[in-house]
């Protein structure tokens, strides 16, 4: 943990760059910002500065953000909700109908809807996001309509309860989807690859040979197709959240990715450092719950 | 007979023609009272006090719930807002301003002179980097004898007071809200109070800022809608795309490649302005660092400029949104800008003359080899490195590819705002770059700041060519100090026909804002901070 801050602190501040003239704007005198530096406490050596990073996030203080003016938990924590229903839906997007579609494509592999499957995985997986994110907004705003192509709400007519609940599922559709395609494709390939050669073992082979239902079969297979799919869903917890950055700025979705983002622009170190922080836990956890999941799927895994 | 039928006919035709044209248009002139408007920006402000900052961000977001003493007209001229009339007394060292009578803050707070003294001692003048740089030093005092009169005395005449009086340069605070605190950490910025059109309902950081028609703003009848909505949207091709699918009905800026697409089509209007709340009347100006042995020379720095087109960076980057700049001071500010001057025209030949005169010699392909030029070794290679904003990459693109054609080898450097800013004007680590240097709305705020040698280095966006020139220095203070706006014309002139000549920069096009607007919507005011103020929205 302590690694951890220090190696984010270090990171942040060899990288170029002056917060004083982002906050400050041009035209001010050598001394306005000087004194924005002193108010920042940025015109104390690096080590001392260091030190009192570490030693305040050991007592759960990230400290206050230079744009924002307020404590960087609040700033973060205001944030998160956006980016949890943003990632969560596109993770329960990429998973469930990745496999679906992989037990699909292996089951046709050699009809025309098997191969189909499988172009458009390897196609959705070459995709970059920006630009799978510009063309699913310029589809609804050249002229159907259905989607809105920012933000969480309707800034014109704000919504409460149900409505609003509404209105936040209406605007997440596009930008879900756009995060999800990329992992789809690659669960899916996964699946599909893995059910192929499962499906030619000696166990399925026995299995069907005692006269199995195939749709059981298929269970069975999938039980062990499924670990090295948890194993690369886990593990790719990062990409979602980096793929949120690219999408919450297209899609203009107030969440971390976008505050990550002009956090940088402006060298707002503590939001910046809290994030990092944020996020690297948040990978560590994802690979916890991985290996948790694990047990649950291959009896053969005890963790005492 | 039947000639006469048809006459009839066609009167009736077309008095039925003149009245389905003439009812709409006489309905679109119309104010339309309620709804909301909502307005894409950029970025999300952080807070919303304008006055301790010159963020365009805050200031986009803000300006609204302000007003300054003054205002402005289409043609940048001051107009009354919180102070109705002003005298300028003692040759433009004092001025006196009589307020309005009756502006209530949107607390229900009467509004006084003791807010304006308030603002500029304890706030404009330490924390607003523009209103501090230019007047800081000369103000001697801003009195406040009675509730509706403002003084304030400067040290010596001060000619541009009047243009630095609106909500973007000087918007005022309220006392009874910041006085005893830290300006910059005062919870109003987040919860704003000021006596606009518009008063602070919601800020949902990285959403919206909502804001709600003031019902007892000092212009009677003003503003129109109930609500005005500021939704953050980072990516101007997706405002366009909001502006298009009706998400959104004021866009602040339009991105170049979509500017023929919006303006063609009728469901929109656009305006062009010099202004922008984050610096306005702004020329892209190729800097510079007169204190590398190669550009030392003037020959060499006419050379470069003889080498660029500039009509192919206005068609190219700008799309024809702009002008190629005439003369070192923008045509924005008309009494200012110098008309007739000769900058160096695009002519290669004249460019590749002057660099031969130098000792800059064509040996071969590739950059041009050093024989005997004045400071630097025999065999250096003519090599220049340009620094620029990411955003600004096609300027380089377009530096390196013109320059290339002459001889001269371009090494493109981006770099961040955040490290662009000390990398030239701390460490003076570069030999040219492309700078927005954005001339305000009176020379004495945005050029004075390029030219004098008291302006080099390290506070940003300042003297970056280190340019010292003693009757250039003498010239501006005296400008500074003259009020009459002939006698200050005349020093500017004489300033132009200097640098042009000793080309410390090169002014390459002046840039313009294009705002876009549904055409359900009129009333807009692309020139000011306050552009809502008298707006509508037909449903």
């Amino acid at each position: 943990m302590a690694g951890l801050l220090v190696l984010n602190f270090c990171i942040i501040h060899l990288a170029p760059g002056d917060p004083a003239i982002a906050l400050g704007g041009e035209h001010g005198d050598a001394a306005y910002y000087a004194s924005l530096r002193s108010r920042f406490g940025l015109d104390r050596p690096l080590p001392e500065q260091l030190l009192t990073y570490v030693s305040n996030v050991l007592h759960g203080d990230l400290g206050t953000s230079f744009v924002h003016g307020r404590s960087v938990t609040r700033v973060i924590a205001e944030r998160v909700p956006a980016t949890l229903l943003l990632v969560g839906t596109a993770l329960v997007l990429s998973s469930v109908a990745g496999v679906a579609l992989g037990i699909l494509a292996a089951g046709f592999r050699r009809r025309s809807v098997g191969v189909t499957l499988n172009v458009a995985a390897l196609l959705g997986y070459a995709t970059p996001l920006f630009w799978l994110g510009q063309i699913a907004l310029l589809a609804p705003a050249v002229g159907t309509g259905l989607f809105p192509v920012q933000g969480m709400t309707d800034a014109r007519h704000p919504q409460t309860g149900l409505a609003h609940l509404a209105d936040v599922l209406h605007h997440l559709v596009l930008p879900a989807v756009v995060l999800a395609i990329n992992e789809l494709a690659l669960t899916m390939r996964l699946v599909r690859t893995g059910l192929l050669e499962a499906l030619g073992a000696d166990y399925v082979r026995a299995a069907r040979a005692k006269g199995l239902p195939e749709a059981l079969v298929v269970r069975h297979a999938l039980r062990n197709v499924m670990l090295p799919v948890l194993t690369v869903i886990g593990s790719r917890a990062g990409m979602f959240l980096s793929g949120a950055v690219l999408v919450e700025v297209v899609f203009a979705w107030p969440g971390l990715g976008r505050l990550l983002l002009s956090s940088l622009l402006s060298r707002d170190y503590p939001v910046l450092l809290g994030m990092f922080l944020i996020m690297s836990v948040g990978v560590v956890l994802a690979n916890l719950i991985t290996d948790l999941t694990y047990a649950r799927l291959d009896p053969r895994i005890h963790y005492q | 007979m039947r000639r006469r039928r048809l006459t009839v006919l066609a009167l009736l035709l077309s008095a039925v023609i003149t009245l389905l044209v003439g009812v709409p248009a006489r309905a679109q002139d119309q104010p339309v009272r309620g709804g909301t408007i909502v307005v894409a920006i950029v970025a999300d402000p952080g807070h919303l006090n304008p006055a301790i900052t010159t963020s365009g961000a805050t200031h986009a977001a803000s300006e609204l719930i302000y007003n300054g003493l003054l205002g402005r007209d289409e043609r940048g001229d001051p107009v009354p807002e919180l102070a109705e009339s002003w005298q300028v007394e003692q040759g433009g060292a004092v001025y006196r301003f009589r307020l309005r009578d009756g502006v209530k803050w949107h607390d229900g707070k009467p509004f006084t002179a003791a807010d304006v003294k308030f603002t500029f001692e304890e706030v404009l003048l330490k924390f607003h980097a523009r209103t501090r740089a230019s007047m800081g030093s000369l103000l001697a005092a801003v009195e406040a004898p009675d509730d509706r009169t403002v003084i304030f005395r400067f040290k010596q005449p001060y000619a541009p007071l009047l243009y630095q009086l609106e909500a973007t340069e000087a918007p005022i605070i309220a006392r009874h809200l910041y006085q005893g605190s830290d300006p910059q950490t005062n919870p109003a910025n987040g919860n704003p109070i000021g006596t606009g059109p518009f008063e602070f309902v919601s800020y949902t950081k990285g959403t919206e800022i909502r804001l709600a028609r003031n019902p007892a703003y000092f212009k009677p009848g003003l503003p129109y809608p109930d609500a005005l909505v500021m939704r953050i949207i980072p990516d101007l091709s997706v405002q366009v795309l909001a502006l298009e699918n009706g998400e959104a009905d004021f866009l602040w800026e339009l991105p170049g490649p979509l500017l023929s697409r919006i303006k063609s089509d009728t469901r929109f209007q656009t305006a062009r302005t010099g202004y922008h709340p984050g610096g306005s009347n702004c020329i892209m100006t190729m800097s510079f660092n007169l204190e590398r042995p190669i550009l030392k020379e003037v020959r060499v720095r006419q050379a470069i400029a003889h080498a660029l087109d500039r009509q192919a960076f206005l068609s190219q980057i700008l799309f024809g949104e702009g002008k190629v700049a005439t003369a070192p001071i923008s045509s924005e500010i008309s009494w200012a800008h110098a008309a007739g001057l000769a900058l160096p025209r695009s002519d290669r030949a004249e460019a590749e003359r002057l660099l031969e005169g130098v000792g800059w010699k064509k040996e071969g392909e590739g950059p041009r080899t050093a024989r005997g030029v004045p400071g630097v070794p025999d065999g250096t290679r003519l090599s220049i490195d340009f620094l620029h904003f990411p955003a600004f990459a096609k300027y380089g693109e377009l530096v390196r590819q013109q320059l290339g054609t002459v001889g001269i080898s371009v090494v493109l450097r981006p770099l961040e705002p955040a490290v662009f800013a000390p990398t030239v004007f701390k460490d003076r680590n570069f030999d040219s770059n492309v700078i927005s240097y954005c001339n305000g709305p009176d020379p004495e705020i945005g050029v004075r700041r390029m030219y004098h040698s008291s302006q080099i280095g390290p506070a940003p966006f300042t003297n970056a060519a280190a340019y010292r020139n003693p009757r250039v220095d003498a010239l501006f203070d005296d400008a500074s100090r003259t009020v009459e706006r002939e006698k200050r014309s005349r020093l500017y002139r004489q300033i132009q026909e200097i640098v042009v000549q000793d080309v410390p920069y090169y002014w390459l096009v002046e840039t313009v804002n294009t705002r876009a607007w549904t055409a359900r919507c009129s009333g807009f005011r692309a020139w000011t901070g306050l552009f809502a103020e008298g707006a509508f929205c037909r449903r």
